[in-house]
C-alpha cells in the first residue's frame, strides 16, 4: 500500500517543478514578465500587402479564440482563413490568415499565434486594439519576443545575436554570416569548447572532492581516459602514498586538453576583426596627394555624389564617410583630403584627419594622378604611405592597400603599363569608368580577406566574443601557472565562466554530472 | 535540567482525524499547565542537537523531544566527521559556536587533513569519531545547556492557528500534539525527522518499518505534512555491515596513520583531546571479481536496488557500483568505530543483500576471510520535503514558524544536518522576538551555498556538500570561517559565546597587524636569500622583497621567516594556526607575486 502511495507522492514531487532547471541562471531569471501574454505588430510599419502580428504567452489560444469567435483554434501550425472580429463590439475588422503555434514548437517556446492580415494602418491598428482588450494580453516590449525564446532556451545567446543580424543585413555576405549563426555555428563551436574545458574541469574537481575522500575508484578513470596515476594507487598502498602521487598535477588529460584548446582560441582569435568588420562594415579609406581624384573615385563607388569634385586642389577638407555595398560586403568608404604640406589652417587640420583615418583603416584606397607621378605630393605619397603598407608585414598587420592610377584616359593610347617601376597597381578613369570592374574585383578579393569569408565556419562577429574568447585564453594561462589545484582549478573555472557568458548556460551541476557519469566515486 | 514528563491526560484534535478548519487552537486559549517554550525542536540527531542548542544559545526557552534520550548525538552511519567540504561546513558550524566540531575535538580516535597538497581553499578536516564517546560528550553537552529542556516523546502532529497577517504562509503553527495526546505549545516549531518519516528499513527482500535499526518511524507526522500541501518525495540510503574487529587479519593490510599534529575541528580548540601516537590506524583492502559474482547472482533477492527510489550518486552501495561500473575492483577502508569498541566499519561497502549473503560476501575479501558480521548492511527509504517549500532561513512557505532542518530536506550527511540545524536554531529563536531573518549567502559561506542550493533548485538525490558546488570557493576556507560567520553570529544572531567573540577579535587583529608588519620589512632578495637559504629565491638579480612576499615562496612558512627575522616576527609563530593562517593570507594577498 506503502509503495502505490509512494510513488504518487513521489510524482507530485516531480509534477509542477519538471524538469528541474539545469542550469543556475534557468532557474533564477525567468526572463521578465514571463506569464503574461505579450502581442506585437511583427512586420513593418506602414501601409503594405499584408501585415503580421504576434502573439506569445499561455493566453494566445485565448485570444486567438476572441478574435475569431465562434471559431474553434484552428489546427497547430496550419494556415487558415478566418474572419477577425473585435471581441467587445463584435465588428468585423478583417479576413485574415491565422496560426495556431502551441508551445513548446513555437518561436518562443510558449503558445504562439501569427494574424496575417491587411497592411492598412487602420486593420493594423484595429486588430491590435483587439488583442489589447483581451484579458491577460499586453504589447511586447522590444525585443521581447527573442528574449523570451532565449529564455525557454529556444536560441541560444550567439543565435539571438545572428537574428538580429540577419534582421539587419543589408548586404549578401552580411546575410551569410548572419544566417549561420543563427543556425547555431557560433554557438555550437563555443559550446563545444565549453564541454572541453566542462570535461577537464571535471576531472580537476573530482580530483580535489573525491581522490582522498572517497577514494575515486582506479578502474573507472580508463573509462573517463584520464589516467593519473591511480593504477599506481591501487597496487600501491596507502592514502600517503595517493599524496605523493597527486604531485605530478595538473593531472595530464585537463593539461593536454586545456593546451588543445589554447590553440583552437589562438586561431580564432587571430581571426582577429573580421566577424566583426562583416557585421558593422570595413573601414575602406581613400587617400592620396591633392586633385588625384580620390572624391570622383568616391563618388562613383557610392554611386552618388558623396564629394564635391572640382580641378581646385584641396576641395576636401574634412573626412566625408559613406556606408556602401562593395561587391557583397559591407563596407565605410572614407574620402579624405589631400595629403601635402604647407597649406592654410583649416586644410592642414584636414590632413591631420586624413592622416590618422589612414592608421584606422582595414583597406587604404591610395590614389594617385597617373598623369603626375614625378611631383613632389606623388612621391612623398609613394613613399610614406604606399612603400610602407607594402613592404609592411603582409600578414600581421591587417592593413592593406591598393594603389590605384586615375585619369588613365589622359595617358597616351596604347600604352597598356606605363609605370612597371611601382608596386602592382590598377589603371582607372573615374572619368570614363574604365578599370571599374578591375578594382572591384580587386576590392572584393581584399574585402573577402578582411572580412573573412562566412561560408568557410563561423566568425566571431562582435567585440563582445572577442572579449570572452580572450578573457578565456587568459584564464587557461593562469591555469597553467597556478600554484595549487584549488587555484587552477578556479583558472579553468574562470574559462569557462568566460565560454558560457558567450551562449548564456553553465552551472555546477553540469560538472558534477560528468563527475558522476564517469567516476565511480564513492566510499 | 534533564526532564522527561510523563503522559498527559488531555486529547488534542488532531489533523489526522479531523478536517484541518474545524482545528482552531489559540496560544491564548492554551491551558494553563500546557507546556509552553518559545522554540521545540523535534529530534536529536545531528540537526536537531545543533538547532536546540543554538536556539537555547541565542537567548530562546527551548524544548527537545526525541524519541529516546539515549540515542541523542548517536552517529547512525559512518564513524567519521569532516572531509572535503564536510570539514568546511563544520568549520563554519564552529563559527557559529556550534556544537559537533567541539565534540569531535573531544571524541576523535584518528584525525586527518585531507587534500594537504591542494591548496588551503580545498583542505579537508577529518576524524574517525568514537561513537561512544561521541555520544556521551554530546549528551553531556546538550543536558548542560542552559535554557535547553530534554524530554521523550514521538510527535504526531502540529498544532497550526490563523497565519500572521504580515507573513506569507498559509497556516501558523503553535505546538505540538504528542503521541500519548499531550499538547506543548512553542512559539516555533523546528522539524528534524532525518529518516524517520515513514522510515522503511531494507535487507534483501525484508522491508520494515524504522526509522533507524531498532527505531520507530513517523508515520502520523509525515502524514500531516502531506495534508497540509507539502510535496514530498522518497529517497534512499544505506550503511554497511559491521564486523567484529579480532576476526579481520589486519597483517596483511595496508595501514593508514593518523596526522601529527592533530589539527582541532574548532578555532576554540589549540589541540584535540588525544595524542597522535595513541590514535588509532585505518586499512585498506579491496574487493574483487567474487565479490561481483555474489551480487549480480543475487539481485533477484534485493529490493532495495531495484527499487527506482533516487539513491545518492557519490556514495553508492556495493551494488550500483557492480551495475554500474562492472569489473572493477573497489577499495574498502576498514575504519574503527571507537577507542574500545569491537566492532570494524568497511566504508565503501554499503549494501542490501540478505543477511547470509552479505556474510559470504564479506568473506571473499582479502583480510576479510574469517570476518565475522555483528549487524548485516541495510538500506533506508524515507519520505523527505521537496526543499524548494522553505525559505533561506529555513521556515516554511506553507506554515509559518515551521522550520525543517537535515535529511527532512533532502540532504545526507552529519555536517550538512549540522549546518542545517544551526541555522533553523538561530532563526526560530530570532522569529521569535521578531527579528530579521540570518541568512548567510553563497559569498559567504558553504552553508549559504548549501541552503541556496537547496531552496532554488531542490534536489532529487541525498544532497551533499562539495567544494566544487562553491563559486567563490578560494575565498571560503576552513581557515577563515570565523572571520566570514562568528562576528555576523554574535551581533546578528546573538548564537556567539563572549569568549568566542574575543577569540575571533584577537585573530582578526593579529592577522592584520602581521600583515602589514611583514608588508614593513623589506630586503635585498640576496639578503633574504642568505637569511633564508632554504628558499628557492633568485639571488641572479638583486630586488627589494617585502617579507610578505617572500611568505608566498612555497617552502617559506613563518617559521623560516622568524628565524631569519626573530623581531619582530617570533611572536606571529607562538600560535600555530596564526602562523599558518598568515602564510595561507600571504599567498592570497595579490600584488607583486613570487614567482
Amino acid at each position: 500500500m506503502w509503495r502505490g502511495l509512494w510513488t504518487l507522492v513521489s510524482r507530485a514531487a516531480r509534477g509542477p517543478h519538471s524538469p528541474r532547471p539545469c542550469t543556475r541562471q534557468g532557474s533564477r531569471y525567468p526572463g521578465p514578465g514571463s506569464g503574461a501574454t505579450i502581442f506585437a505588430l511583427s512586420s513593418g510599419q506602414g501601409r503594405c500587402g499584408i501585415a503580421v502580428i504576434r502573439t506569445s504567452g499561455p493566453a494566445s489560444g485565448h485570444a486567438l479564440r476572441s478574435l475569431t469567435a465562434p471559431r474553434d483554434l484552428p489546427p497547430a501550425r496550419k494556415a487558415c482563413l478566418r474572419l477577425l472580429s473585435d471581441p467587445r463590439s463584435g465588428e468585423p475588422l478583417d479576413r485574415a490568415l491565422v496560426l495556431w503555434f502551441p508551445g513548446p514548437q513555437s518561436f518562443t517556446g510558449e503558445d504562439c499565434t501569427e494574424f496575417h492580415v491587411h497592411g492598412g494602418p487602420a486593420v493594423v491598428s484595429g486588430v491590435l486594439q483587439a488583442l489589447g482588450s483581451v484579458p491577460g494580453l499586453r504589447p511586447a516590449e522590444a525585443g521581447e519576443f527573442t528574449r523570451r525564446a532565449f529564455a525557454h532556451g529556444k536560441l541560444s545567446l550567439t543565435e539571438v545575436e545572428g537574428l538580429a543580424d540577419l534582421i539587419h543585413a543589408e548586404t549578401e555576405a552580411q546575410r551569410r554570416q548572419a544566417l549561420r549563426q543563427l543556425d547555431g555555428e557560433l554557438g555550437d563551436l563555443c559550446r563545444g569548447w565549453a564541454e572541453t574545458l566542462t570535461k577537464a574541469l571535471a576531472h580537476v574537481e573530482a580530483y580535489i572532492d573525491f581522490s582522498e575522500d572517497d577514494n575515486l575508484e582506479e578502474g573507472v578513470l580508463d573509462q573517463g581516459g584520464s589516467p593519473w596515476g591511480w593504477e599506481v594507487e591501487i597496487s600501491g598502498i596507502q592514502r600517503p602514498q595517493v599524496l605523493l602521487l597527486s604531485l605530478s598535477f595538473p593531472p595530464s588529460t585537463a593539461d593536454s586538453e586545456v593546451r588543445k584548446l589554447e590553440v583552437a582560441l589562438g586561431v580564432h582569435l587571430r581571426d582577429a576583426r573580421r566577424g566583426q568588420r562583416l557585421r558593422s562594415g570595413a573601414h575602406v579609406v581613400v587617400a592620396g596627394p591633392p586633385n588625384a581624384g580620390k572624391s570622383s573615385l568616391v563618388n562613383l563607388l557610392s554611386r552618388k555624389p558623396v564629394s564635391i569634385v572640382s580641378p581646385e586642389p584641396g576641395t576636401t577638407r574634412d573626412v566625408l564617410e559613406t556606408p556602401v555595398d562593395l561587391a557583397g560586403f559591407p563596407a565605410l568608404l572614407s574620402d579624405t583630403a589631400g595629403l601635402r604640406e604647407g597649406v592654410g589652417p583649416v586644410e592642414q587640420e584636414g590632413v591631420r584627419r586624413a592622416q590618422k583615418r589612414l592608421e584606422q583603416a582595414d583597406l587604404i584606397l591610395a590614389v594617385l594622378d597617373a598623369t603626375d607621378l614625378a611631383s613632389p605630393a606623388s612621391c612623398n605619397f609613394l613613399d610614406t604611405v604606399v612603400i610602407p603598407a607594402g613592404a609592411g608585414n603582409p600578414s600581421g598587420n591587417s592593413q592593406r592597400l591598393l594603389l590605384v592610377l586615375n585619369k588613365s584616359d589622359l595617358l597616351p593610347a596604347g600604352c597598356s603599363d606605363p609605370h612597371p617601376d611601382l608596386p602592382s597597381h590598377l589603371l582607372l578613369s573615374c572619368l570614363t569608368g574604365e578599370g571599374l570592374d578591375g578594382l572591384l574585383e580587386a576590392l572584393k578579393k581584399e574585402l573577402a580577406a578582411l572580412c573573412g569569408d562566412p561560408s568557410t565556419g563561423p566568425l566571431l562577429t562582435r567585440s563582445r566574443h572577442q572579449h570572452h574568447l580572450q578573457g578565456c585564453l587568459d584564464a587557461l594561462g593562469q591555469y597553467k601557472q597556478a600554484r595549487d589545484l584549488a587555484l587552477a582549478a578556479e583558472a579553468l573555472r574562470v574559462a569557462r565562466g568566460h565560454l558560457s557568458r558567450l551562449t548564456g548556460g553553465g552551472g555546477t551541476e553540469e560538472i558534477l554530472d560528468i563527475i558522476f557519469r564517469d567516476f565511480c566515486v564513492g566510499k | 535540567m534533564f526532564c522527561i514528563r510523563g503522559c498527559g491526560r488531555r486529547v488534542a484534535a488532531s489533523l489526522t482525524k479531523q478536517h484541518l478548519a474545524s482545528v482552531r487552537f489559540g496560544g491564548d486559549s492554551a491551558a494553563p499547565w500546557t507546556p509552553h517554550f518559545d522554540v521545540v525542536v523535534i529530534g536529536g540527531g545531528h540537526a536537531g542537537t545543533e538547532a536546540a542548542a543554538a536556539a537555547a544559545r541565542c537567548g530562546s526557552r527551548t524544548l527537545l523531544l526525541t524519541h529516546r534520550v539515549d540515542t541523542i548525538g548517536q552517529m547512525s552511519c559512518n564513524p567519521s566527521f569532516g572531509g572535503i567540504g564536510k570539514g568546511h561546513l563544520m568549520r563554519e558550524v564552529d563559527a557559529l559556536d556550534g556544537l559537533c566540531s567541539r565534540i569531535c575535538d573531544q571524541s576523535g580516535i584518528h584525525y586527518k587533513v585531507l587534500n594537504r597538497r591542494k591548496g588551503p581553499a580545498v583542505w579537508g578536516l577529518r576524524a574517525q569519531i568514537d561513537r561512544k564517546l561521541y555520544k556521551q560528550n554530546m549528551q553531556k553537552e546538550i543536558l548542560n545547556t542552559p535554557r535547553l529542556t530534554i524530554q521523550e516523546g514521538a510527535v504526531e502532529d502540529l498544532i497550526l492557528t490563523e497565519p500572521e497577517p504580515e507573513h506569507t504562509g498559509k497556516y501558523r503553527v503553535s505546538g505540538v500534539v504528542l503521541a500519548d495526546g499531550s499538547t506543548i505549545y512553542a512559539e516555533s516549531v523546528v522539524l528534524t525527522t532525518g529518516t524517520f518519516l515513514r522510515g522503511m528499513i531494507v535487507i534483501g527482500l525484508e522491508m520494515h518499518p524504522a526509522g533507524r535499526l531498532g527505531d520507530q518511524p513517523s508515520i502520523g507526522l509525515a502524514q500531516t505534512l502531506e495534508k497540509l500541501g507539502f510535496v514530498v518525495g522518497r529517497l534512499k540510503t544505506g550503511t554497511p555491515p559491521r564486523i567484529a574487529k579480532e576476526s579481520v587479519n589486519f597483517s596483511i593490510l595496508n595501514k593508514q596513520t593518523p596526522d601529527n599534529p592533530s589539527i582541532p575541528f574548532s578555532f576554540i580548540n589549540q589541540t584535540v583531546w588525544i595524542k597522535p601516537e595513541d590514535q588509532l590506524p585505518c586499512y585498506l583492502t579491496h574487493t574483487n571479481p567474487r565479490v561481483d559474482e555474489i551480487v549480480l547472482e543475487n539481485l533477484h533477492l534485493n529490493c532495495h536496488v531495484k527499487e527506482t527510489t533516487r539513491g545518492p550518486r557519490y556514495c553508492p552501495s556495493i551494488e550500483s557500483k557492480v551495475l554500474r561500473f562492472p569489473n572493477r575492483v573497489h577499495q574498502v577502508w576498514l575504519e574503527p568505530e571507537g577507542m574500545d569498541s569491537d566492532l570494524i566499519y568497511p566504508q565503501g561497502l554499503s549494501v542490501t543483500l540478505p543477511a547470509e549473503l552479505q556474510e559470504k560476501m564479506i568473506t571473499c575479501i582479502r583480510g576479510l576471510e574469517n570476518a565475522k558480521m555483528v549487524q548485516p548492511g541495510y538500506g533506508v527509504q524515507y519520505d523527505y520535503m521537496d526543499p524548494r517549500q522553505i525559505s533561506p532561513s529555513l521556515e516554511t512557505h506553507l506554515v509559518q514558524r515551521l522550520f525543517f532542518a537535515g535529511q527532512i530536506n533532502g540532504t545526507t550527511g552529519y555536517e550538512e544536518a549540522a549546518a542545517q540545524g544551526v541555522i533553523a536554531g538561530i532563526n526560530a529563536s530570532l522569529r521569535v522576538r521578531h527579528k530579521p531573518p540570518f541568512v548567510i549567502s553563497r559569498t559567504e559561506g558553504y552553508i549559504g551555498v548549501l541552503i541556496d542550493d537547496l531552496t532554488t533548485l531542490g534536489t532529487n538525490e541525498p544532497y551533499r556538500m562539495f567544494t566544487s558546488r562553491a563559486e567563490f570557493r578560494l575565498s571560503l576556507r576552513p581557515d577563515n570561517a570565523d572571520s566570514r560567520l562568528t562576528f555576523r553570529g554574535y551581533k546578528e544572531a546573538g548564537c556567539v559565546s563572549q569568549q568566542r567573540y574575543e577569540r575571533a577579535s584577537w585573530m582578526k587583529s593579529s592577522l592584520e597587524e602581521g600583515i602589514s608588519m611583514l608588508k614593513s620589512i623589506e630586503f635585498l632578495s640576496t639578503k633574504w636569500k642568505t637569511l633564508i637559504p632554504e628558499s628557492s629565491i633568485s639571488s641572479g638579480k638583486s630586488l627589494p622583497l617585502r617579507a610578505l612576499d617572500v611568505l608566498k615562496y612555497e617552502e617559506v612558512d613563518m617559521e623560516l621567516l622568524a628565524r631569519a627575522v626573530p623581531e619582530p616576527l617570533k611572536k606571529y609563530t607562538q600560535c600555530r594556526e596564526l602562523a599558518e593562517r598568515l602564510k595561507i593570507e600571504a599567498t592570497r594577498n595579490k600584488g607583486s607575486s613570487a614567482r
